[in-house]
């Protein structure tokens, strides 16, 4: 059974990587969803010069358009910055949108970008932090506790930023938590990374950026309105497939690095809402979930990630989803006895803090 | 829904007491078929519906609440500020400043200015002395033909100013909201000549940086286009987003336009003055 897709999300999704002619009503409706799912820069891209728009739509995606040059120029300026600090004693990798845009993918086009995450060997991490403070970026304010939640149980260090700039920098030594069950050793990653041309920079090999996105995107917190990483899945298989042997070399890397499960979930969603071209057998040949895990998923996910009405409050099976994709989450991040302390500490400071902050303070601190 | 000119808004509610706050200041700018193209949506609903005491009011956006609900009474504030805060997010097409702006035969007035710096009273001010209205918060500059669009929202006055505004015969004021974040607001309706032009640009030509303060003698100093252009980009919500085409912009407008500084602490006097400036310079 593939998951069906309402008309609206199908022109969305269809409109991402190319131009769409439609009445101005439903395309009202396609950048309230394209908003609420931050897809709107690539909405905008794809119809830069689509002749057919009514005026107000191009002004929105004009506005969208420069939002997006903005964040781009951002993340740009960053790694500019980020590269003087990397003297070649060990590898530095970008991973994610800070990757895909120095690759100049073409799905990296009206991407926006929240971070700039950095993929470093274990060893070096902490080089790799002394040399980011030293140069003036700040860590951020943690608490003792979450302090050693990074540390210990994650895969990054806390988020830092230089002052008065836009974008934080996350160092990672691995793309899976230490403590969840699909933790795996990285080194075969940096082993088959490459090495970006006018650049002192690596990324992952093609095939590990695929499994990448698909680890991340079914390990992100309560998926909610994620179809932007589907969308990700999507351009890299894309862009991934006119290589020679790119299937063979996937599977074989997703059995080597124990991710056929994240890969399956990644390759199915993509394909039933993107119509990403699959290798025949592709799905077949990875050993999938089972057929319960896999009828849940089937529901949860499409409720979780795809954007619901746009004019109302997020529906109760909507709520739902999102709750069940959280506790999926935490529960293959770390084992229930690490899982349950750490949710009842983190429900006691919540609850601690509802009693300590006024309303009015509350208000100040939103932007 | 709203055509506000540059802009069109339109809001859903459930809230009867929201309703008739709406009615008072909207009144005249009519409304548009709800069916038709929106630039923000948004939902004013109850909050939680377990929360039996001090009840709330929450804006919705596009299935998310970007901010906490305010007391069920406030529905107005919240709509008026929960608006140009979507707005400024969506109509990066234009470089918005924080300006009041004003005009005279289509002349326009820019009046950029800092929070607190007195610039909702003088615009209201000035738009009662017979200036038309075109945007207290948003000043909205197209950068392709560079002319000023109107974007009509009601001017949010604060604290003395409602009292300053509103014993004019000509005023319309919506109610008072004690003790918001900002103070007393209430909610000044622009005339109606004004809503009727709100689709009419205007050239710009004056460009005036406000300072009231209280009991200082009027003092005007001309600023150089340079540091016009400089301050314009520092009172634009959106000038760094827009890259080269901001910056392009505010030079443009600093080099069409003659600037001033105003310090001021008598409102008729300083409206007096501005007369006084544009004849000579617009």
């Amino acid at each position: 059974m593939k998951p069906p897709l309402s008309r609206e999300l199908q022109l969305l999704l269809r409109a991402l990587s190319a131009p769409l002619d439609t009445d101005i009503t439903t395309w009202e409706r396609l950048l309230r969803l394209a908003r609420m799912t931050a897809l709107h820069g690539r909405l905008a891209a794809a119809n830069r010069d689509n002749p057919t728009l009514p005026a107000p739509v191009r002004r929105h995606l004009l506005s969208a358009e420069r939002v997006c040059a903005f964040n781009n120029q951002m993340l740009r300026a960053e790694l500019t910055e980020l590269a003087a600090l990397c003297d070649g004693s060990f590898p530095v990798l970008v991973v994610k949108g800070g990757a895909y845009a120095l690759q100049g993918q073409r799905f990296a086009r009206g991407r926006f970008v929240s971070d700039v995450d950095l993929l470093v060997p274990r060893d070096h991490l902490r080089a790799m932090e002394q040399g980011l403070r030293a140069a003036g970026w700040v860590p951020a304010q943690l608490d003792p506790y979450d302090e050693r939640y990074y540390r210990d149980w994650s895969h990054e260090t806390p988020p830092m930023r230089f002052p008065g700039r836009f974008l934080e920098v996350d160092l990672h030594h691995a793309i899976t938590p230490v403590t969840g069950s699909l933790c795996f050793d990285p080194a075969p990653l940096f082993d088959a990374s490459v090495l970006l041309a006018d650049s002192p920079f690596r990324v992952l090999s093609a095939e590990d950026q695929v499994l990448h996105a698909c680890v991340h995107c079914f390990q992100d917190g309560d998926l909610a309105l994620r179809v932007r990483e589907v969308v990700d899945i999507d351009g890299l298989v894309r862009a991934a497939a006119t290589q020679d042997g790119f299937w063979k070399r996937l599977l074989e890397r997703a059995g080597q690095l124990g991710l056929q499960l994240p890969l399956w979930y990644g390759l199915h969603f993509a394909h039933a809402w993107m119509e990403t071209p699959l290798a025949p057998g592709a799905l077949d040949a990875l050993p999938g979930p089972s057929t319960l895990s896999r009828s849940l998923m089937d529901r949860l996910v499409p409720l979780a990630m795809l954007p619901h009405d746009p004019d109302h409050p997020p529906p109760a099976p909507v709520r739902v989803a999102r709750l069940a994709m959280l506790a999926r989450y935490h529960l293959q991040r770390m084992p229930p006895s690490m899982l349950v302390p750490h949710l009842a500490r983190k429900a006691a400071l919540r609850l601690r803090g509802r009693f300590t902050r006024t309303p009015a303070q509350k208000t100040e601190s939103q932007p | 829904m709203f055509d506000l000119g540059a802009a069109r808004i339109a809001v859903r509610s459930p809230i009867e007491s929201f309703h008739q706050q709406l009615d008072l200041v909207y009144r005249d700018y009519g409304e548009e078929d709800p069916a038709g193209f929106a630039d923000v949506r948004v939902a004013l609903l109850p909050g939680h519906p377990l929360r039996l005491w001090k009840r709330q009011i929450a804006l919705w956006s596009e299935g998310s609440r970007p901010f906490e609900p305010y007391p069920v009474g406030s529905g107005l504030p919240l709509f008026e500020w929960g608006g140009n805060w979507l707005l400024a997010q969506r109509l990066n097409a234009y470089l918005l400043l924080h300006a009041g702006v004003l005009a005279r035969n289509d002349r326009a007035l820019i009046l950029p200015a800092a929070p607190g710096s007195g610039k909702s009273t003088l615009t209201c001010a000035l738009h009662l002395a017979g200036w038309r209205f075109l945007s207290d918060e948003f000043g909205v500059l197209d950068p392709d033909s560079g002319d000023l669009l109107p974007l009509l929202k009601p001017a949010a006055l604060k604290n003395r100013s409602i009292g300053i505004i509103g014993q004019h015969p000509r005023a319309r004021l919506g109610p008072v909201f004690p003790g918001t974040r900002k103070g007393d607001v209430a909610h000044f309706v622009p005339l109606r000549d004004s809503i009727a032009d709100r689709h009419r640009p205007a050239r710009p030509r004056l460009i005036i940086f406000p300072r009231f303060r209280d009991g200082a003698a009027l003092c005007c100093t001309p600023i150089h286009t340079a540091d016009a252009a400089m301050r314009l980009g520092l009172n634009s919500f959106n000038y760094r987003t827009l890259g080269t085409v901001g910056f392009d912009a505010v030079v443009r407008l600093a080099r069409a336009t003659r600037a001033f500084e105003l310090e001021y602490g008598d409102l008729s006097a300083a409206i007096a003055h501005i007369d006084a400036l544009f004849a000579e310079h617009a």
